[in-house]
């Protein structure tokens, strides 16, 4: 060979190095997201203005931290249909306590009408304690179906699928019966400053999103729980034979899911000043894709915190990026399943490159 | 297997670029209006999108649309989104009037104006344009219409409305006139009228009458909160033999709120009696007019509301003024 070709070997040899280090990185979808936005700087150089910035945290945080909550669920290997209907059953419940005024003309044929909802409002209309007792009733629901969920799926051993879906389709249609799919609005103004407002330039929603992620990663990764949790998921036969009660860590990861579907749900009401029957209704493609887009294994056992955070962070600039180039809307959802379905392509290649350079240590 | 990965990461990053309109950053004297709206699931909101971009287009002023697939949540996000772009106005279809009053309060914090067609803030807390029909009187000369038909019938009428979202003014408004024209003639009718909730969707509105018709078979004045609704009245209404034509003993009064285009041909063949109109393309017109005068006088926060009085097309003045619904100027230029 000559010194030519040796050169010319050895850069290639360099390359594939490269490439295989950056498929193998954690940080993978951080470089990406970099990658990606230098490619598009040059067209939309607002992308990187202070009000697209803050906008883009401001839609990543509510987003984070359900996505986190399904981060668990997939790890065992399970999916959770049901967040969006959580995050639905919380609003109403949560604005149900705390609205200070309804119109009896939308809300008079609500079976809650007379009970816990008047022409005054809610049960603790003008109260200071409606914020609290409010966020209490969300979180509440939201953990009380997640334990729903999981009893069913690790007790009575029926498909995840199926519960959550049905779940789903339940907590989706009581949210809608007890509101008479109307919204309810005249939150408390400190409820509303829960999505909008802050201590200085942090936002709330930042601070409760940064709250859960370092709890979550905690819970993951230096806990008996964490360890169980990987375990169940890639093998739950084998981790039931070792010692691991599986039905628990189930149910427990269906809670946490449930629970931060609630926390969603709060930032997103709080933000839009009102509890909606629908809310989230078209969120989950948005919350599964930032998990697969991170690098979560829809097979289970394998999926980060971390990763979570930079499939969220790529998914909210890809949303944002599109909308900027002021792409049509079909365009915008052809290129954001593309994107998905190149993910979850990508999370098989990484997964055959990790197999193979770690001598079948995946 | 690497190569095609490699080339499909690339298109991905390309193809949004090659496909976009190149984001508007601003610097240019060209004035851009953002146009979000909820969706365009009736004849309504297809003219209303259209008048709007048409004239926007020939004022060769730019126009940037986003639809939000009926979420709230992503209508905000997109409004925003639009304001980073530094869109000299914003025009939206809401939601909802509840959703409506947070995106206006968005864009008055940004100093940019905001117009809202045709679908009305639940208060007037946060500043907007507003153009919106007066669907309370609208509604009312629809259905006094059809109490001076009914009573040419020396009997009672059963009355029915299809009710709709009551989240919406536009709905609230509607109902309001045609409970107006009810309490004005109360010996006129059986009882008080069954109301048939449709929530703007064909599919609740398709199960609720068939219920309805079921449970009250005499029913023999049906009225629309919306025109949109016609298709779904005649599936139920043809296999109970009751999709007959104005004379026929088994037909019944009808009578509906927007002025399609199947209004107006549902009207010149004579299955339809009356029809609110709100005047689409002037509706359009009024906020444009609006809009561009504050985006000219520097004005970020304009707040003002303009009503569209509309009126009743009849099977009494259809002669005179069928040229003034759009749905019947639509069906003519085809």
């Amino acid at each position: 060979m000559s010194e030519v070709d040796q050169l010319k070997t050895g850069r290639v040899g360099s390359v594939k190095i490269i490439g295989r280090k950056l498929l193998q990185s954690e940080f993978f979808v951080l470089y990406l997201t970099i990658f990606y936005l230098l490619v598009l700087f040059p067209f939309i150089p607002r992308v990187f203005s202070p009000y697209n910035l803050k906008n883009v945290l401001s839609n990543t945080w509510p987003l984070l931290v359900i996505a986190i909550g399904q981060t668990f669920f997939l790890i065992t290997a399970g999916i959770d249909l049901s967040q969006t209907s959580i995050m639905a059953l919380s609003s109403i419940m949560g604005a149900i306590i705390m609205t200070s005024e309804v119109d009896p003309t939308l809300f008079s044929k609500s079976p809650v009408w007379g009970i816990l909802l008047s022409v005054k409002g809610g049960l603790f209309s003008g109260s200071p304690l409606a914020l609290p007792v409010g966020l209490l009733v969300m979180l509440v629901i939201g953990v009380l179906i997640g334990l729903m969920n999981g009893f069913s799926v690790a007790r009575l051993r029926m498909p995840p699928f199926i519960v959550t879906l049905v779940s789903q389709m339940l907590f989706s249609a009581v949210a809608i019966w007890l509101s008479k799919s109307e919204n309810i609005r005249h939150l408390p103004e400190s409820f509303s400053q829960l999505g909008r407002g802050g201590i200085g330039p942090i936002a709330y929603s930042l601070i409760v999103a940064v709250i859960i992620a370092v709890a979550a990663h905690l819970l993951m990764s230096k806990t008996l729980y964490g360890r169980r949790l990987y375990a169940t998921g890639i093998n739950p036969r084998a981790a039931r034979i070792s010692g691991v009660p599986t039905a628990k860590i189930i149910i427990a990861a269906y809670a946490i899911s449930g629970f931060c579907a609630a926390v969603g749900s709060i930032l997103y009401s709080a933000r839009l000043e009102q509890g909606r029957p629908t809310l989230g209704s078209t969120l989950l493609l948005d919350i599964i894709g930032a998990n697969v887009i991170g690098g979560v294994s829809l097979a289970g056992g394998k999926g980060k915190v971390l990763w979570t955070v930079f499939g969220v962070i790529f998914f909210i600039f890809l949303s944002n990026t599109l909308n900027l180039l002021n792409l049509k809307f079909f365009y915008i959802d052809i290129v954001k399943g593309l994107v998905i379905l190149l993910a979850a392509i990508l999370d098989v290649t990484r997964s055959r490159v990790v197999l193979r350079y770690s001598g079948g240590r995946a | 297997m690497k190569k095609i990965l490699i080339f499909a990461i690339l298109a991905a990053f390309i193809v949004p670029v090659v496909f976009a309109n190149g984001g508007s950053d601003g610097g240019s004297d060209e004035i851009t209006i953002a146009f979000c709206f909820q969706d365009l699931e009736t004849e309504f909101w297809v003219a209303g999108h259209s008048a709007i971009t048409e004239t926007l287009a020939a004022k060769g002023i730019k126009v940037i649309e986003k639809n939000a697939n009926e979420d709230a949540n992503r209508q905000l996000e997109q409004v925003k989104d639009s304001i980073t772009q530094g869109v000299d106005g914003v025009i939206i279809i809401p939601q909802d009037g509840e959703s409506a009053v947070t995106i206006a309060k968005e864009c008055n914090e940004a100093g940019v104006p905001i117009g809202v067609f045709n679908r009305p803030p639940a208060d007037k807390s946060a500043d907007a344009l507003v153009v919106v029909a007066n669907n309370e009187a609208i509604a009312e000369q629809a259905v006094e219409y059809i109490a001076q038909e009914a009573m040419k019938l020396n009997r009672k009428v059963t009355p029915a409305i299809m009710v709709g979202d009551l989240g919406d003014p536009n709905a609230v408004g509607r109902r309001k006139g045609f409970y107006n024209v009810i309490e004005k003639y109360p010996d006129l009718w059986t009882g008080d009228p069954i109301e048939i909730p449709t929530k703007w969707d064909s599919n609740t509105a398709l199960a609720n009458l068939q219920s309805a018709m079921q449970a009250n078979p005499d029913i023999d004045f049906l009225f629309t909160s919306s025109d949109f609704l016609y298709p779904v009245i005649k599936s139920v209404l043809a296999p109970l033999g009751k999709w007959q034509k104005i004379g026929d003993p088994d037909h019944i009064l009808l009578a509906g709120l927007d002025g399609d285009k199947t209004a107006c041909s549902l009207q010149k063949d004579g299955y339809v009696d009356a029809t609110g109109v709100q005047d689409v393309f002037a509706e359009a017109q009024m906020l444009l007019d609006a809009m561009l005068a504050a985006i000219d006088s520097g004005e970020g926060t304009p707040n003002e509301w303009l009503y569209d009085d509309g009126f009743a097309l009849t099977q009494g003045n259809m002669a005179d003024r069928e040229m003034d619904m759009w749905g019947c100027k639509l069906l003519a230029a085809e």
